[in-house]
């Protein structure tokens, strides 16, 4: 059968096909990149001596800082609830942003937002 | 079972360590939400303006509250952002008198508006009667500005490009917002920032306090003069009262 | 009867200079939005003073459109008109199409985009109405697929459910559009006429619209079209929207003029500046006396060159009615210190300024564009256009 033939007489499903694949390529691409790919896990830089340990556990903050930050920021905002921790309170440890929050994100591409409004000064520019 | 209890659930399932369910609150606070709130409720913050003691020329507070709260000025009236703001008003078809100045800001009503339009519920009332924004949600919709009937609401259109004070954030553009009474000042028992100026320059005209409390000096001034607020027909009641409006 | 639907050739090269026209303007929409987004509003006309402009204007417009188009397949639906049966699809896709228009607009005009998709759904606010609106909205565009699909598949009963469900709840969207502004406490804005008379301009835009993309349709395809189809949609359908829309519109005038506490806005409204010439010229003279007096006399109400000619009118004079909810309303200055003037100051205060600025235009014109874009591809994906239209069986 010829290349037009084909055409012919399985047209939509070529078609169906085709623009399935286009959409779903970011997350195939994605997926098979991670188990493909082996991307070093970025280093962060650790606090330094006088850091004895952070409010949660290590594990529950690399996969729930987020969250963790959203509480804080609702407790905080709206109902005027400050605690003892806030984003100001990382800096005391985590000195430097870029060697910590960004590294990870950049390796996973996920913006921050919190930077732009919120003052995380590096401490070699800082003064 | 809630959003915030599914999340601690899966946080604590997810990061496979033995914590005990008996974890304290998430963000460490040293006082439950709800002693916070009754602590909150127990004021009702407003503010006197003695249009009297206020000077004509004079711009402290508005530089004051610029430098406090990072509000965006680009020198551009199409897009500069006022959370306070001075106008001089006189009577109308007398262009020989001076006219007296009056300093304006968000109203902090009673029943806002701008909080009742908000499609996220962004701009809200506090427990304290201050109407905040929480600008993590603000979509950028500009509905709370047409729907304020002040003008006192304001939308950054610009990006700001000074931060003068690094310890309160700044907004980002695409967010709406408005006086807040500069809460994180009174919630350190501070006074705002535009009152601290006036206070400086010792014009005293502004002065801000508990309505809730008889004998703090904004209740007294209330009650020894007679005050006015802007648009008392639209029955949002607002907490800025005016002498000698 | 039986109505043959047919997808369209769509292999001239005119059409293809149209898609590729369309997709481009969409693009330069997309690329102004996106530079917006990037570097803020301020590159659109927008300002302290006048926080909505032309695509809120363009929003209202096109969630207005959808309106008529539904009507005029309900006409087919509801009241089993057999004879309009013809353009049940079409009204019915296009209805889709400018309820995603409108959204898309509101969409675009919006400060944070990043933020549109998540927040407002998990923080449902239920006193405002852009919290409702947007749920109507989807609500509208679901039934509208469901309603296309029942066409389609030539289901009778279903049809009928589905044509009142979606003509009601057209009725709440526009509604629903119109307390947007109502219910806000602007002398302009503030006025429980204006949802009634934001649904009758909506029918009367959409039905005039209908008539436009009907005539067009069968011209550029050759396919025949029985003109008394054509006649009635104008002169009894058309012009009685048109008129509902003069009267609520003349009384909701005339109370804010007659009322001193509206009087001064009133009069600004309608004698103020230059949205008052769109207002005289463009929305009551051009845009409803010239075509209902076109449509009413006999020789020109029943030749087609003039009824298309006045429901192009009416097009432009809902555009002008569109403008002129949105934007006198917020540069008339809200009257904070009655009996006095304020001078002096450091925002516009007064009657204030707004221009379109090019970016905003072009976000106005890429919506179009994406919209026309699928519209020309529907025809040609989906059998939705008749073969021939005729109104005897």
């Amino acid at each position: 059968m010829s290349i037009k033939g084909v055409w012919a007489t399985h047209r939509n499903a070529i078609i169906v096909t085709v623009s399935t694949l286009v959409i779903l390529f970011p997350i195939v691409y994605s997926a098979a990149s991670s188990i493909l790919i082996q991307t070093p896990t970025p280093f962060l830089e650790l606090p330094d001596e006088k850091y004895q340990e952070c409010v949660k556990d290590k594990e529950y903050m690399r996969f729930h800082h987020m969250d963790l930050l959203k509480e804080i920021r609702e407790e905080f905002v709206r109902y005027g609830n400050r605690g003892d921790v806030s984003l100001g309170s990382c800096r005391g440890c985590h000195t430097s942003r870029q060697r910590f929050c960004d590294r990870c994100h950049n390796s996973v591409s996920l913006s921050l937002d919190c930077f732009g409004c919120h003052y995380y000064p590096e401490p070699d520019t800082a003064s | 079972m809630d959003r915030r209890k599914f999340l601690k659930a899966s946080g604590i399932l997810l990061s496979g360590t033995a914590c005990a369910p008996g974890l304290p609150l998430l963000t460490g606070c040293s006082s439950t939400r709800a002693d916070r709130e009754r602590t909150l409720s127990k004021y009702k913050w407003g503010m006197v303006i003695n249009l009297e003691k206020c000077r004509p020329d004079c711009d402290a507070c508005m530089v004051a509250c610029r430098k406090e709260n990072n509000v965006a000025f680009h020198g551009d009236k199409r897009w500069d952002v006022h959370w306070i703001r001075k106008v001089n008003v006189r009577e109308k078809d007398s262009p020989d008198t001076a006219g007296k100045p009056v300093p304006l800001l968000c109203n902090h009503c009673e029943d806002p508006p701008c909080a009742q339009v908000c499609p996220v519920q962004a701009t809200y009332k506090r427990d304290d009667g201050i109407v905040i924004v929480d600008h993590h949600r603000c979509i950028g919709c500009r509905y709370c500005v047409i729907a304020c009937p002040y003008n006192a609401r304001y939308f950054n259109y610009k990006e700001n490009p000074d931060w003068p004070n690094k310890e309160y954030p700044k907004r980002s553009h695409g967010v709406a917002e408005s006086c807040n009474f500069c809460a994180h000042l009174l919630d350190q028992g501070k006074k705002p920032a535009c009152v601290e100026a006036c206070d400086k320059i010792n014009a005293k005209a502004l002065c801000h306090g508990d309505l809730n409390d008889p004998d703090s000096e904004v209740s007294k001034l209330i009650s020894s003069n007679p005050v006015k607020r802007l648009r008392e027909d639209l029955g949002t009641e607002p907490k800025v009262y005016y002498i000698g409006l | 009867m039986e109505v043959k639907f047919a997808r369209i050739e769509g292999r001239s090269t005119p059409f293809y200079l149209a898609m590729i026209l369309l997709a481009v303007l969409g693009l330069a929409g997309v690329f102004s939005t996106y530079l917006m987004h990037e570097h803020g509003i301020y590159l659109s006309g927008l300002t302290n003073r006048v926080p909505w402009g032309l695509q809120i204007a363009m929003a209202i417009f096109y969630i207005g459109l959808s309106a008529g188009s539904l009507v005029v397949s309900g006409l087919y639906g509801i009241f089993g008109k057999m004879e309009y049966k013809p353009f049940a699809r079409i009204a019915a896709y296009l209805a889709m199409l400018f309820l995603i228009a409108g959204l898309l607009s509101i969409l675009t005009d919006q400060g944070r985009i990043d933020r549109v998709f998540v927040e407002p759904f998990t923080y449902f606010n239920v006193q405002s109405m852009f919290s409702i609106n947007p749920s109507l909205y989807s609500g509208h565009i679901l039934i509208c697929v469901i309603y296309l699909w029942a066409l389609f598949k030539e289901k009778g009963r279903l049809t009928k459910i589905v044509s009142l469900t979606v003509c009601l709840w057209a009725i709440g969207t526009h509604t629903g559009t119109g307390a947007i502004f109502a219910f806000v406490p602007r002398e302009l804005y503030n006025s429980p006429l204006l949802p009634p008379s934001f649904v009758a301009a909506a029918l009367s835009s959409g039905a005039a619209l209908m008539i436009l993309v009907i005539v067009a349709l069968s011209r550029a395809t050759r396919r025949p079209l029985d003109n008394e189809l054509i006649i009635w949609l104008g002169r009894r359908l058309l012009v009685v929207f048109l008129l509902c829309a003069l009267y609520v519109m003349l009384i909701e005038n005339a109370h804010r003029v007659y009322l001193v506490e509206s009087r001064e806005a009133g009069l600004f409204f309608l004698f103020g500046g230059f949205h008052s010439v769109l207002f005289w010229g463009g929305l009551i003279i051009l845009g409803s006396i010239v075509p209902a007096i076109l449509l009413f006399i006999r020789r020109t109400g029943t030749s087609i060159p003039w009824i298309v000619f006045a429901s192009s009118l009416v097009v432009f004079g809902v555009l002008c009615e569109r403008f002129l909810i949105v934007v006198p309303g917020l540069i008339h200055p809200p009257n904070l210190f009655p009996g006095m003037e304020v001078t002096g100051t450091v925002l516009e205060e007064g009657i204030a300024q707004y221009s379109i600025s090019l970016l905003e235009l072009l976000q106005a014109l890429g919506v179009a564009g994406i919209i026309g874009f699928a519209f020309l591809l529907g025809l040609k994906v989906l059998p939705l256009a008749p073969t021939e239209a005729r109104s005897s069986v």
